[in-house]
């Protein structure tokens, strides 16, 4: 049911598509206002980015929300700048798809595995990371599950821990899957920009 | 041998005073704008939120300026909720944490810019932040140190203290007989809080004036603001939202009636002026909407009420007011329990009655007694020459 609905209103977004850099790049405007965009590999239709855009309540325009793919490179903020942010030896937590399931990379985290311990919470819909040694905690919840309304399943879940990284991934539901694929379809219907310069009309 | 007392730990969360309009979250309405009969703590006035409602998407889209909103009609027929609707929510990131450790480099010559390192700790995590000129700073203002619990509003850097961490208790420290002990957070350091916010031009004005005073007459400013002084609004906004006591409508500040002047026109306003406003008019509450809307406030205030003194208390609202009413359900609560019941029943509204006068009834008794106050010479002199 839920699954149906979400994919309802992707079809009924106003999609543009455009070829570039070896990759897929579509922009989703939504009719509330909200504005997605969703990068894929060429070759590979592996999901790259997709990161969301909201407008505040005044209308003013928002900045983008990575949801999937490396955080957006802001510009490097003169050492001396007023304010407060996380030193860069911090773990650094992106997202990052496979095909077959959802994943999550935590890097600088020079812990031994058994350290770790990661669990699903169904009653409020999130994963947890935690470390005994209190040094990592985080709490996510999985946005694509939240949106096609699907109950998390502890037995999809699983974490590696290599090269101070810790990966954890959850394996996609089948109804995932069909809708990806779908949409995927709908996708290269799509009449994409062609790579190159937009010829500009002049004149 | 004098044992070292434990302070009491007291809750990071604030009790907070239950306002009159506290259980309304918006206009209640869809998104087409049509107003939901009951929904968002807004019950009836229809017509008047789909007005707000309006004038809501024409702030939203911009076309709102210049203008003015009047919200018009009888005492206690929810112009305040209807006003309260246009608050805007948004959440911001805060970061909540035990202070672990402040370590600051301060160049040895003397002059340049310092680098501060702080590290935030809550039950389950802890993490290093940068720190920039101006959070050193506020730190060194605030007197932080090792051992405090602190909230940063990540957006605009404004720390504050919310006590020491109760593992500290025990330190053989000097401290204030104010300090207070808070449990050290728990889980994220990160949250996202929703904060409500609004701004009136009424308190633009106010740091206008602060700023430019007389100066200005010779300066020549037109009273258009400059690149520093919306700076300076920007910066107090963001203060109040911190603070929590944010309260904007967006060029819409509830304006009282004025009265006294020799001047009659409608609504006390001018009437060139009033042509310029947009009106919107609430009208008096049904037996109906009356009941709802005292379910709503029992609801928020925490009081259960039983059927027939719901029926008593929407009697009351009718013949009174519906302020008087509302007033009665959380005195009533309290008389309950006393009596150590759990249900408000018809008795408790009968004695907060017999206790609080509603407007109609001090009135009343004002009267009866007017001639025993002070300054009732006119009247009786008046009677004295008769």
């Amino acid at each position: 049911m839920a699954v149906q609905s979400w994919i309802d209103v992707l079809k009924s977004s106003k999609k543009t598509a455009l070829i570039h850099d070896g990759k897929r790049k579509i922009h989703y405007l939504f009719i509330d206002g909200k504005e997605m965009a969703e990068e894929y590999d060429l070759k590979t239709d592996e999901l790259i980015v997709r990161k969301w855009r909201h407008k505040s309540t005044l209308g003013a325009q928002g900045q983008w929300q990575v949801e999937v793919g490396d955080p957006l490179v802001v510009p490097v903020p003169s050492l001396d700048s007023d304010v407060i942010k996380e030193n860069c030896s911090n773990p650094v937590f992106t997202r990052k798809d496979t095909k077959t399931s959802f994943q999550w990379r935590i890097r600088n985290l020079p812990y031994p595995k058994d350290v770790f311990s990661v669990s699903v919470e169904p009653s409020e819909r999130c994963i947890i990371i935690k470390t005994s040694n209190k040094k990592y905690y985080k709490k996510f919840s999985v946005v694509d599950l939240d949106r096609s309304q699907l109950a998390l399943d502890s037995s999809a879940l699983s974490f590696t821990h290599t090269n101070n990284t810790l990966i954890v991934s959850y394996k996609k539901p089948k109804e995932i899957l069909i809708l990806e694929e779908e949409l995927l379809k709908e996708l290269k219907k799509l009449k994409g920009t062609g790579e190159g310069d937009v010829d500009c009309k002049t004149q | 041998m004098a044992t070292t007392k434990v302070p009491e730990v007291r809750d990071i969360t604030r009790i907070e005073r239950i306002g009159a309009h506290s259980h309304i979250r918006g206009l209640g309405l869809d998104d087409a704008l049509e107003p939901r009969q009951v929904s968002q703590g807004m019950v009836g006035q229809l017509a008047s939120r789909r007005a707000a409602g309006v004038i809501l998407e024409m702030i939203k889209d911009g076309h709102i300026a210049g203008r003015a909103v009047l919200i018009a009609g009888q005492p206690g027929t929810g112009k305040t909720a209807i006003a309260m609707g246009f608050f805007f929510r948004e959440e911001t990131e805060i970061i909540e944490g035990e202070v672990v450790e402040i370590q600051i480099d301060r160049p040895a010559t003397g002059t340049g810019a310092k680098v501060g390192k702080l590290t935030l700790k809550t039950t389950e995590m802890e993490t290093v932040y940068d720190l920039g000129n101006k959070m050193i700073d506020s730190l060194s203002k605030e007197k932080v140190q090792a051992g405090d619990v602190i909230t940063i509003d990540k957006a605009t850097g404004k720390i504050s203290k919310l006590g020491r961490s109760f593992t500290r208790a025990r330190d053989y420290d000097a401290m204030g007989a104010q300090t207070q002990f808070v449990q050290c957070p728990e889980g994220e350091l990160q949250k996202r809080k929703e904060v409500v916010h609004t701004v009136s031009l009424h308190e633009i004005d106010v740091i206008n004036s602060r700023t430019q005073g007389f100066l200005a007459l010779f300066s020549g400013d037109t009273g258009e603001i400059k690149s520093e002084v919306r700076e300076q609004i920007n910066a107090k906004v963001c203060e109040w939202r911190e603070e929590g006591k944010a309260e904007i409508i967006p060029g819409v500040g509830p304006t009282n009636t004025i009265r006294g002047t020799n001047y009659q026109s409608p609504h006390g306003i001018p009437i060139d002026l009033l042509d310029r406003l947009l009106i919107i008019a609430t009208s008096p509450y049904t037996e109906k909407e009356t009941r709802q809307i005292l379910k709503i406030r029992c609801e928020e205030e925490d009081v259960e009420l039983s059927e027939e003194a719901h029926t008593v208390l929407t009697r009351i609202g009718m013949e009174t007011s519906l302020r008087y009413a509302i007033q009665l359900i959380s005195t009533a609560g309290l008389v309950c329990r006393k009596r150590k019941g759990t249900e408000v029943q018809v008795e408790d509204i009968k004695r907060v009655y017999s206790l609080f006068l509603d407007e109609a009834r001090s009135s009343q008794y004002m009267k009866e007694y007017q001639d025993s106050f002070l300054f009732n010479e006119t009247q009786s002199g008046q009677m004295d020459t008769s």
